[in-house]
């Protein structure tokens, strides 16, 4: 056997969340929110971060993201350093934020605006792509204000998907959706995300809710309440699809929920 | 220095100013207990506030001096003259305030009172007043800023035009002092009064509208937000001014169009009957202050080739006035937008930016007519002087009300050229500049109403000796007729220019506003 580079495997890690401490200054005291985060997205792996409302799970999300600078430790993406955000990241968030006056394709365009090396055509083809991609073909041209909350969902991933990234935050994606379309929507999400034909290798859901992320985590990190610590780590191996009657599934779910509680 | 006649100064004004406060707040009530609870005056009330709040109130100042001075010549009648003014400028607002307010009271609360079969009387102390309190507070800030430059440009107003044989008494005020200190070239005791000025509307901020806005909030409903934060100038403007402007487009389906649908489908049935009321109680009240002066009178009709001759000196003028205000506009525009977006896209500029800005606006701007006077080359272009004042006039609404705009933004939204590493020029272009378009629209056009009332001062004004006036313009020809007693003139001047500026508003400014209101409003 010859000692050639291995081939990054499954598992291996992509994000590494190293020690975070994250601390608000009101009034001088300090008041910590997160206290000593440590936790790893591997490769073709969907991490989901859940617990208590208001624990600083979106905020974990934006400091992996590089929005946040967090108060100690460190976040690594692929072993670089996250200093601010990274081309190699995207994020899709819980109310979309999508631009109502730009067009469904023009949103899509916007997230590429980064891409100096793309001519505008290129763009818009690639834009295109990514709205096919995610199930818009045919609503290229309508405003954000004529879709339904599924639709702008849809091109809050095609906007994320057509910058090509490494990894992809989802920070509560289908929380302000109706139960129907969340439905579809994750149904979609892990097949469409996790899949040779896209540049994801890892992607990070925040949600708080526990059926959604038994659908469709690889891995749960469980945080407790405030301040928030790493209360839990749970590799969910229940085969896909997967069957939310089965008892199995249950079994995961009130798992999960005896952390949380 | 004479620090007694300057506190006095400043002293006369504020009484003037706390006795219109308090007549447009039982004004108020009235008239939108009256509005809200029932749908015949609802009809005929809501556009004639509408039209009373788009129009240059200030244009209207020969109608009520010559009116109550005429008809009360002396000290009293003096005083009541510049109160009515003032009174003209803040009670609008305040009774959309309360309409709105009752209009809002939940249903339950109406039937609670119809169980205990409670007296109107009894309605209107124990439920309508209560509840229309919190939005009496808050309107007030905005009345009492648009009240202060009444009172200083009233009273410039009523020293202007005391010459010959008409000398109207009034000794004491801010804009007296303002002309006054100036005239005897005594700017020790003009630059102590602007700075008393400052001190003294500040410290009534703090003192009485802060205190007030706080005070009322026990009265909010319990449905409604409670104001945990404090942040007068995003506060003052996004909200009041917004809800007023809203209004006055009849812009209602971001209130909920189920509860106002009915109203606006009345509000325009009523509009034409309104605006005909209107012309008329104008007309008589313009004839009747007039009658008894001047040029024209009902036994002397002008002929027809003298209305000819003198509509077209009108227009001359209006057309000047309408290039002047739209291009003090562009100017405050091309500033106030970038610079409203800068300051609020970075919370360290925007504390520190904030008091200041706010302390700048408070200062009603024809108080610094003889100070720019005095400045070198611009201080003897009379079109320039214009330009300073109607700019320190009106430019802070587009600046507060983009910031408002801005500031209303959700973070993400905010984040998100970050999140896709946009450059700066497509994230302004993308996200923040049609971010702030909607309280841009809102800012300009209250803008140019103030422009409009800004005109009547900053065309025409005499500092002492030195007359400073424009070549051609509105302001200038109404405050000339009403001094030399041209009433035909002065009539037609007063309604050609009330009618350019409502239909513009209808036509125009309505369509722009709907346009930008609905593309570019972020909804969650």
């Amino acid at each position: 056997m010859s000692q050639s580079e291995p081939k990054p495997g499954r598992g291996s890690p992509v994000v590494r969340v190293e020690h975070v401490n994250l601390d608000y200054h009101k009034e001088k005291e300090p008041l910590p929110v997160l206290v000593d985060i440590s936790m790893e997205a591997g490769r073709d792996e969907l991490v989901a971060i859940t617990g208590p409302s208001g624990c600083g799970k979106s905020t974990l999300l934006r400091i992996i993201a590089g929005l946040v600078r967090p108060s100690a430790g460190a976040v690594k993406v692929l072993d670089s350093e996250v200093k601010g955000p990274r081309e190699d990241v995207a994020m899709v968030f819980q109310n979309f934020v999508l631009l109502p006056w730009r067009t469904a394709l023009e949103n899509v365009v916007f997230g590429l605006s980064s891409k100096k090396d793309l001519t505008g055509e290129q763009k818009r083809e690639r834009a295109m792509q990514a709205l096919d991609v995610a199930g818009l073909t045919g609503f290229e041209n309508v405003y954000p204000g004529e879709l339904s909350g599924g639709m702008k969902q849809r091109v809050g991933v095609a906007r994320a998907l057509a910058t090509e990234p490494k990894v992809m935050l989802m920070d509560e994606p289908f929380s302000s959706l109706d139960d129907l379309t969340a439905e579809r929507l994750r149904k979609e999400t892990h097949s469409l995300l996790i899949s040779p034909e896209t540049s994801i290798q890892s992607v990070i859901l925040v949600s708080h809710n526990v059926e959604e992320i038994i659908e469709l985590a690889d891995k749960v990190v469980i945080l407790s309440g405030r301040p928030a610590r790493v209360s839990g780590v749970l590799t969910v191996d229940l085969p896909r699809p997967r069957n939310k009657k089965s008892e199995e599934f249950f079994r995961w779910v009130d798992k999960v929920y005896s952390y949380l509680s | 220095m004479q620090f007694g006649l300057v506190a006095l100064d400043i002293v006369s004004s504020w009484v003037r100013m706390v006795l219109a406060l308090g007549l447009s707040i039982l004004f108020a009530l009235a008239i939108g207990i009256l509005a809200a609870r029932n749908r015949r005056a609802e009809a005929v009330i809501l556009p004639l506030l509408d039209i009373f709040q788009s129009i240059p109130i200030l244009g209207f100042f020969p109608v009520v001096i010559l009116g109550i001075y005429g008809a009360i010549p002396n000290f009293v009648g003096a005083n009541i003259a510049v109160i009515v003014l003032i009174f003209t400028s803040m009670s609008w607002n305040i009774a959309f305030g309360v309409y709105e307010a009752v209009k809002a009271i939940p249903q339950d609360y109406l039937d609670l009172l119809d169980v205990s079969k409670s007296s109107s009387w009894e309605r209107i102390k124990n439920l309508y007043i209560p509840a229309s309190m919190s939005r009496i507070a808050y309107n007030t800030q905005i009345s009492w800023a648009v009240g202060l430059f009444f009172l200083v440009a009233s009273e410039i107003i009523v020293v202007g035009t005391s010459t010959g044989s008409l000398q109207i008494p009034i000794p004491y005020g801010i804009g007296i002092g303002a002309t006054y200190f100036p005239a005897n070239n005594d700017y020790a005791d003009y630059a102590l009064l602007i700075g008393g000025i400052v001190v003294a509307v500040i410290v009534w901020r703090y003192l009485f509208l802060r205190a007030f806005a706080l005070w009322s909030e026990k009265y909010k409903m319990m449905e409604e937000p409670r104001e945990t934060h404090w942040d007068p100038i995003t506060r003052f403007y996004s909200w009041v001014n917004h809800r007023a402007i809203s209004k006055l487009f009849l812009l209602t389906h971001d209130v909920g169009v189920s509860r106002f649908s009915s109203t606006i489908a009345r509000f325009r049935r009523g509009l034409k009957y309104a605006v005909l009321i209107f012309l008329v109680l104008f007309g008589l009240l313009l004839f009747s202050s007039i009658a008894s002066s001047g040029d024209l009178t009902l036994s002397h009709l002008p002929s027809a080739a003298q209305l000819v001759g003198a509509e077209a000196n009108v227009l001359v003028n209006l057309g000047a006035s309408f290039v002047r205000v739209w291009y003090v506009y562009g100017i405050c525009a091309a500033i106030g937008l970038p610079l409203g977006i800068a300051i609020s896209l970075s919370f360290k500029l925007y504390d520190t930016a904030s008091p200041v800005l706010e302390v700048f606006s408070s200062i009603p701007a024809p108080i610094l007519l003889p100070a720019i006077v005095l400045i070198p080359v611009i201080g003897h272009a009379p079109e320039a002087v214009a330009a300073i004042v109607m700019m320190l006039a009106i430019i802070w609404y587009i600046i507060f009300n983009v910031m408002a705009g801005v500031r209303t933004l959700p973070a993400d939204l905010k984040s998100l050229p970050n999140v896709y590493h946009v450059g700066r020029w497509a994230a302004w272009r993308n996200v923040y500049i049609p971010g702030a378009l909607t309280g841009f629209v809102t800012g300009s056009i209250t803008a140019i109403g103030g422009a409009w009332n800004a005109l009547i001062i900053a065309e025409y004004f005499t500092a002492g000796t030195t007359t400073t006036q424009v070549g051609v313009g509105i302001g200038k020809l109404i405050v000339i007729d009403t001094a030399t007693g041209q009433n035909l003139s002065l009539a037609l001047a007063i309604l050609t220019m009330t009618a350019l500026i409502v239909v513009f508003n209808l036509t125009v400014w309505r369509r722009v506003y709907h346009r930008v209101t609905k593309r570019y409003t972020y909804n969650r």
